[in-house]
């Protein structure tokens, strides 16, 4: 799932449990789904590494993308 | 002079030095100023240049005063002689004489070609996009091996890893840049990942003399990011510079590595916001349980329920299992809950209607009523009367009965 979408879903299912209109069952599985949620978009930002590539015209008109060493 | 002669370098600068104080003589010149510094000793070093060329100027301290403050881009006319800094070889003007000749000729350029842009609409508002709040695909239009790259790379790794960085290669200086530039922007415009067009492109190049960033001035470079079909961010030079590339692009940065800041949110902030978003989940599915259990309370306190053991150890089960499963999440949200759960289920075995019939106590209902008979008075000679007992039920019919 994107980022964005993630946290709006995030901040969808914390309004939906604020209203406290659910019943205790539906209320405790979107608690669940709002944590695992959190956990992995956390895990999604914890381990994202920078991807770096070149793109560069390879025949007139045609491009390609090539991996940029940054180091 | 003999051929067979070998100079020495100091013997060489002096002779180019004589020659060109001899036979040049004092002139007038006149040109743009560059860059210009004074040292220390009050000596002023500027350089002075035209379309085509540059010349070091020296101005030594204790002749007639400047009269204005030199500044880059102004015009000048100097008198002096040309000679050869012999030290280090270095050809240079020394003038006697700097007089400012209106404002000067490439910064007049810069003005109206800035003007005409204006005019046609290529620096309204009204055409500045903005931009998106997570972009995953940046392109960089810029030179692969100057400092510009790098700093944005580096930003970028450390603020918003979660971009996916694709560089243009194009001269930022010099004549071939102009084209070179546009037509990098044109194509990271049109570029497709994955079926999409990127989230925006930064366009850049880090500090250098005026005249290195020139190719950022040019009408072509300021057309083709206003046809950019996607927003452009431009980074030219330091915090002072100000390109025309800059007024045509949707976002100004005062350098590259501000571009790459100021177009990406951080990964840090974002990681809070998601605790921030956890706690507060935590928070409202505490208030939720809370009510449940006030609910539990009170029904508990109304009636007699047949199997409630039961209902709070599934409770109980079902939180142990979801305790397990959040196990290694950083707030431990679920413990004070259980713990709730907990005391309620002590709380059950303490009033369990159970407990007092071992010990040969019991209840009697009247048949086919939920409450128990509390006085005598509940019942008349001739009801049906249920007892139950620690195990079992007895059932008989009242023949008398004292009230007192």
């Amino acid at each position: 799932m994107k980022i964005e979408e993630a946290l709006a879903k995030l901040e969808d299912i914390t309004s939906r449990l604020e209203r406290g209109e659910l019943a205790l069952d539906e209320a405790i599985q979107l608690f669940e789904e709002g944590l695992a949620l959190a956990a992995a978009t956390k895990k999604q930002l914890d381990e994202a590494r920078l991807r770096v590539d070149q793109v560069i015209e390879a025949a007139k008109g045609t491009l390609s993308v090539e991996p940029f060493d940054v180091s | 002079m003999n051929e067979e002669r070998v100079y020495t370098v100091s013997e060489l600068n002096r002779v180019a030095r004589e020659l060109l104080e001899t036979e040049l003589g004092d002139v007038w010149m006149k040109g743009e100023v560059g860059d210009v510094s004074r040292a220390p000793s009050g000596h002023l070093y500027f350089t002075l240049k035209d379309a085509e060329a540059e010349i070091g100027v020296v101005r030594f301290r204790g002749r007639s005063p400047v009269l204005v403050a030199l500044e880059p881009g102004m015009v000048v006319l100097v008198f002096g002689r040309t000679t050869v800094y012999e030290p280090r070889g270095r050809y240079q003007f020394v003038a006697s004489l700097v007089q400012p000749v209106g404002a000067g000729l490439l910064h007049a350029a810069f003005e109206r070609l800035k003007e005409r842009l204006r005019e046609e609409g290529l620096f309204d508002a009204s055409h500045k996009r903005p931009l998106p709040r997570f972009p995953l695909r940046i392109g960089v239009v810029t030179s692969p091996s100057g400092a510009a790259f790098h700093d944005i790379t580096s930003v970028l790794a450390r603020r918003w890893p979660l971009a996916h960085v694709l560089l243009f290669p194009a001269s930022v200086q010099g004549e071939t840049a102009p084209g070179e530039l546009a037509a990098a922007l044109d194509r990271a415009g049109r570029f497709l990942l994955d079926g999409a067009l990127l989230d925006f492109v930064i366009l850049g190049r880090g500090g250098g003399a005026a005249e290195d960033l020139a190719a950022f001035n040019d009408e072509r470079v300021a057309r083709a990011v206003y046809a950019c079909p996607i927003p452009v961010v431009s980074a030219v030079g330091h915090d002072i510079d100000v390109s025309i590339s800059d007024f045509v692009a949707d976002v100004r940065a005062p350098t590259p590595s501000a571009a790459a800041e100021l177009a990406t949110p951080d990964c840090t902030e974002m990681a809070n916001l998601i605790k921030r978003a956890a706690a507060h989940l935590a928070i409202a599915i505490d208030s939720r349980c809370r009510s449940a259990e006030r609910a539990f309370h009170s029904a508990l306190r109304r009636s007699i329920v047949r199997e409630p053991r039961r209902l709070v150890e599934t409770c109980a089960q079902r939180l142990d299992f979801y305790a397990g499963r959040l196990l290694g999440f950083p707030n431990a949200v679920l413990e004070p809950r259980i713990a709730r759960f907990r005391h309620a289920d002590d709380l059950l075995r303490l009033t369990d209607p159970r407990r007092p019939l071992h010990r040969g106590y019991s209840i009697t209902y009247r048949v086919g009523e939920t409450s128990p008979v509390r006085c005598a008075a509940d019942v008349a000679p001739g009801d049906e009367i249920e007892t139950v007992l620690a195990e079992g039920r007895i059932q008989s019919r009242v023949e008398t009965r004292r009230t007192e």
